[in-house]
């Protein structure tokens, strides 16, 4: 372990706090949402992954992010590698391939690949000694990207293969590419979502769009999801409803209430306070972490901490639309809130990397 | 390595992604605001409506007793498998293992589950459902968390075919009901009266549902009650009807259709009702059975008419107290005038046949009723010609509803000179009025007004209102005021007279004769008039038998019409119909008496 002092003074003590403190306030929610159920046990499992999720990030920590990214290709092969292994050897449960058992543990790599593609693509770009790119340059990183996000959306698991389009698009973006070449990606990506809507997306998929459009479609399917969100939201009022007093939640109305829409407990018992209280915590992560990036030392430190930061202030901002009724439900959890072992030690991770950036900005 | 590298344009980058990012914030707070502060009334409303829920609890219908107690309809505890399909998530493994279950076709159960108006309300897969298969379903609850068990109190009706038309059935509120001002407090799906008592009284029976106000979780279990209004069950109904008494009357039938009627003359109570053929209530009580309802519907023997009160045929001979009635209050004639009869009358250029084809010589008034001599009543229609006819037997309850507390009572008809311009744009011709004078031709009438026009004669003239419910609860049906008697005391002396010589005295109406009970009555035949549709069979050209009586002469108990269709003279097929239900009455045996004269 080789943190001395020196690094320890640089150590983003609010980062750390807030991150800390965004996800106690999760394991409180994930009680409230669990505690009469038949698995009231959740928040204690929750908690105990935060421990290992800290000292995971304490390993980060340790080690120079730059000997990190030195690796990247490593890592990015061996995300890709467990992503071909969970498609061809995980359960399949309710139709989807997301995870397998590793020594009694759930492995689920379509988070670490985040990570691992976080480092690639922050390596890639920081190699290229350009002060304007154009589309050619990013093809190379762009179509590496793609065929992580495609192994991962066979899963499948659209929302979290799509966190890495903002991961790209920033670390692109922050190493020149040129804003014309930003937006021609852009009507790529619409005229490839027509045709995925065409060919590719199944049948459920689009129905959630459907209803999302009109969720009286489907009161009792995907529309009754956001419905009955939107309700427990509402109905949290200003201040709220209390801890375990929420009637959405703790009756049952509230689909998946412990993991996607946790922020929904969280809004009808802590009402718009402490909905407004928890925004600001995550706005404080993510404007802490991109402060990493403007500090950074290097360009990798820069790419690597503002490509992570958009891949949770996607996570977040969908996620906080998705409970408002603002876009389509997408099983998309909320980072540090959710309930989930492996998104929660994949944010971590990601902070320590962001840490690591800022921690090491004097560094040699 | 380079040492040093240029982060200008990156820091640029990240200054304006950092904005944007406070933008996005702070436009999720706005998003936050409307919805939690601006909007949070009616979410909370919202939310509100989804945990509670007010479920009604339903009053008991009141049971229906006979005038001394005895029940007639009451209620019985039924089973109603029920399915709430907005929280079922395999519909089709659902369907599978309740098909299994409760032996019901997968298809049959399919249709039923998608035949439903709104996904939140529950299905009735199952009425009336036995107890192995309630007892099944609640062994395997678990496996059925959808599935629920109902408690629906059933109408249930002991006699049956017996009193069918008086009592009614219930059956399931239909569409145009629900908008009548009479069923305002009801919604789809209700039973409700749909004939007989069970309609007329259908408000007072229903009592008034109560309600639970519950609060639920997402899967429409109950987690508390919140509060409850216990429902005020429905009162019972007395009526008149005497159980023993209906069941008689309508054994006396022996299967043949018609109908009697017997009421008290002082006061109007129904003693008995009885249309033939019926049906059996009982058939309704879970609602309409559509292919049932076709079948009762259609049959041209009309089982679901109440012919006491919906039959309209000619009154026949008996039409002749009504005359006899007329000629002595107009003077035409007095109790002791006689006529001549030949075995016919020749006049206004036709020949009227008597009864009897030799002729019943010189008849009096007495003799004539009980002989029923048509001759002596043509002399007294032509004396008084149609109108007046039409005013006697409209003041004698005629010619429109006795009033009776049961649904759609026909008027019949009693034919004038003027109802002959208006309706038929023709004139009316005097030879017409004698055939209304033996109660042919136009007139029409129900039994139940005959049996009233009987009641007149046996309580001193006066009109009663005929009702069958007695008391609602403990609330006694108030008296009807008294009417003032219609008829002369010399003039219903004349008629009793008559009407007492039918049955004692070598008369018409002798079958009905009844030991140490003298029994006063009148047969008629109603003469059918052939149907136009299609060739009737030789049953159907038979006249309709009557047969009206009170008794005993002095302060009758009991007056009584009976009616058998098809079945030819009213003293041979109606008054032994009479005579049971009389000999019931007075408890007297049921043997025949001998007989007096040749038919």
């Amino acid at each position: 372990m080789a943190i001395d002092r020196r690094l320890l003074l640089n150590l983003d003590w609010v980062l750390l706090g807030a991150t800390l403190a965004l996800t106690a306030i999760g394991v409180a929610m994930v009680y409230s949402a669990t505690f009469s159920g038949a698995h009231s046990g959740l928040y204690l499992k929750q908690a105990s992954v935060a421990g290992v999720a800290a000292l995971g990030m304490l390993g980060v920590l340790s080690v120079d992010y730059r000997r990190l990214a030195d690796r990247a290709m490593v890592f990015y092969l061996a995300a890709a590698g467990l992503l071909v292994h969970v498609l061809l050897f995980g359960p399949r449960i309710a139709g989807t391939r997301r995870w397998f058992m590793l020594f009694g543990l759930q492995v689920q790599p379509s988070e670490l690949a985040k990570v691992a593609a976080a480092l690639f693509a922050a390596k890639v770009f920081a190699e290229m000694r350009k002060d304007h790119l154009g589309l050619r340059d990013v093809l190379q990183p762009g179509l590496a990207l793609l065929a992580l996000m495609a192994l991962i959306a066979a899963e499948p698991d659209l929302g979290t293969a799509f966190c890495l389009v903002p991961l790209f698009l920033s670390i692109a973006l922050l190493a020149g590419l040129r804003l014309r070449a930003v937006a021609s990606l852009l009507i790529a990506g619409v005229v490839l979502f027509g045709l995925g809507w065409k060919y590719a997306l199944r049948d459920y998929q689009k129905t959630r769009i459907y209803t999302f459009l009109d969720p009286s479609l489907d009161p009792r399917g995907a529309g009754y999801q956001k419905i009955q969100s939107q309700i427990a939201v509402g109905s949290g009022g200003f201040t709220g409803k209390g801890w375990k007093q929420g009637t959405q939640s703790q009756l049952g109305y509230l689909p998946a209430r412990h993991t996607d829409f946790i922020f929904s407990v969280l809004a009808e018992e802590t009402g718009f306070l402490g909905v407004l209280f928890v925004l600001a915590l995550y706005l404080l992560v993510l404007w802490r972490a991109l402060e990493a990036a403007q500090l950074a030392r290097d360009r990798l430190g820069a790419f690597l901490a503002a490509g992570l930061t958009a891949v949770l202030a996607f996570q977040v901002v969908y996620n906080v639309a998705m409970v408002a009724g603002l876009v389509p439900v997408k099983g998309l959890p909320l980072p540090l809130l959710s309930y989930g072992g492996a998104s929660l030690l994949s944010t971590w991770l990601s902070i320590g990397l962001v840490l690591n950036v800022r921690m090491r900005r004097f560094a040699n | 390595v380079r040492i040093y590298e240029d982060l200008r344009l990156v820091q640029t980058r990240l200054t304006v992604l950092q904005n944007a990012l406070v933008l996005v914030m702070v436009v999720l707070a706005g998003v936050f605001w409307h919805l939690q502060v601006v909007r949070g009334r009616s979410f909370k409303a919202l939310a509100e409506n989804n945990r509670s829920r007010v479920v009604p609890i339903a009053a008991p219908r009141g049971p229906l007793l006979d005038r001394r107690g005895r029940i007639l309809v009451e209620n019985r505890p039924s089973f109603n498998i029920v399915v709430r399909p907005e929280h079922v998530e395999d519909l089709d493994d659902l369907v599978r293992r309740l098909g299994a279950l409760l032996r019901i076709g997968e298809g049959q159960l399919r249709e039923r589950l998608a035949d439903r108006t709104s996904p939140f309300r529950p299905v009735v897969i199952r009425q009336d459902a036995p107890l192995e298969e309630v007892a099944a379903l609640e062994a395997r609850r678990l496996e059925f968390p959808d599935v629920s068990v109902d408690v629906v109190p059933l109408r249930s009706y002991p006699l049956a075919a017996a009193a069918a038309h008086s009592l009614g059935r219930v059956g399931e509120i239909q569409k145009a009901q629900l908008e009548l001002e009479a069923f305002a407090a009801q919604k789809p799906g209700d039973l409700v009266g749909q004939a007989g008592v069970e309609l007329q009284y259908n408000r007072s029976l229903m009592g008034k549902d109560g309600s639970r106000r519950l609060v639920v979780n997402s899967r429409g279990r109950e987690v508390i009650e919140l509060a409850r209004e216990q429902p005020r069950d429905g009162p019972s109904l007395t009526l008149t009807l005497d159980q023993e008494l209906q069941v008689v009357a309508e054994r006396a039938f022996g299967g043949r259709a018609g109908s009697a009627v017997a009421l008290d003359p002082g006061t109007g109570e129904i003693l008995a009702m009885t249309s033939i053929p019926a049906y059996d209530p009982n058939a309704f009580a879970t609602g309409i059975d559509a292919a049932l309802w076709q079948q009762l519907s259609r049959a041209p023997d009309t089982p679901l008419m109440n012919r006491v009160i919906q039959g309209q045929y000619a009154p026949g001979s008996v039409f002749k107290i009504v005359v006899a009635a007329a000629a002595l209050e107009e003077r035409v004639v007095t109790p002791h005038s006689s006529f001549y009869c030949p075995g016919h009358l020749a006049i206004y250029d036709t020949v009227f046949r008597c009864n009897r084809p030799d002729g019943h010589g010189m008849v009096s008034l007495h003799q004539a009723l009980a002989q029923s001599c048509n001759v002596y009543f043509y002399q007294l229609g032509a004396r008084l010609e149609i109108d007046r006819i039409a005013r006697w037997a409209k003041r004698l309850g005629l010619g429109a509803p006795a009033g009776i507390d049961l649904p759609h009572e026909l008027p019949g008809l009693v034919p004038s000179s003027a109802w002959k311009v208006s309706t038929h744009r023709a004139p009316w011709y005097a030879g017409e009025t004698i055939s209304v004078a033996i109660g042919q031709g136009q007139v029409t009438v129900t039994p139940l007004q005959l049996a009233r026009l009987t009641a007149l004669i046996a309580n001193g003239g006066r009109l009663v209102r005929p009702h069958i419910v007695k008391a609602i609860g403990r609330a006694q049906r108030p008296d009807d005021p008294l009417d003032a008697p219609r008829l002369r005391p010399e003039t219903i002396a004349a008629i009793r007279g008559g009407m007492c010589a039918v049955v004692n005295q070598r008369g018409t109406g002798w079958r009905a004769q009844l030991q140490s009970v003298e029994v006063c009555g009148k047969t008629g035949s109603s003469q059918v008039v052939a149907s136009r549709v299609r060739q009737p069979t030789a049953h159907e050209t038979l006249p309709h038998a009557w047969f009206v009586a009170f008794a005993p002469r002095e302060q009758p108990q009991i007056a009584v019409a009976v009616l058998v269709e098809h079945a030819g003279s009213g003293g041979v097929a109606a008054a032994p119909v009479a005579r049971e239900i009389l000999a019931h009455f007075f408890q007297r045996p049921v043997a025949a008496p001998e007989p007096a004269v040749a038919d």
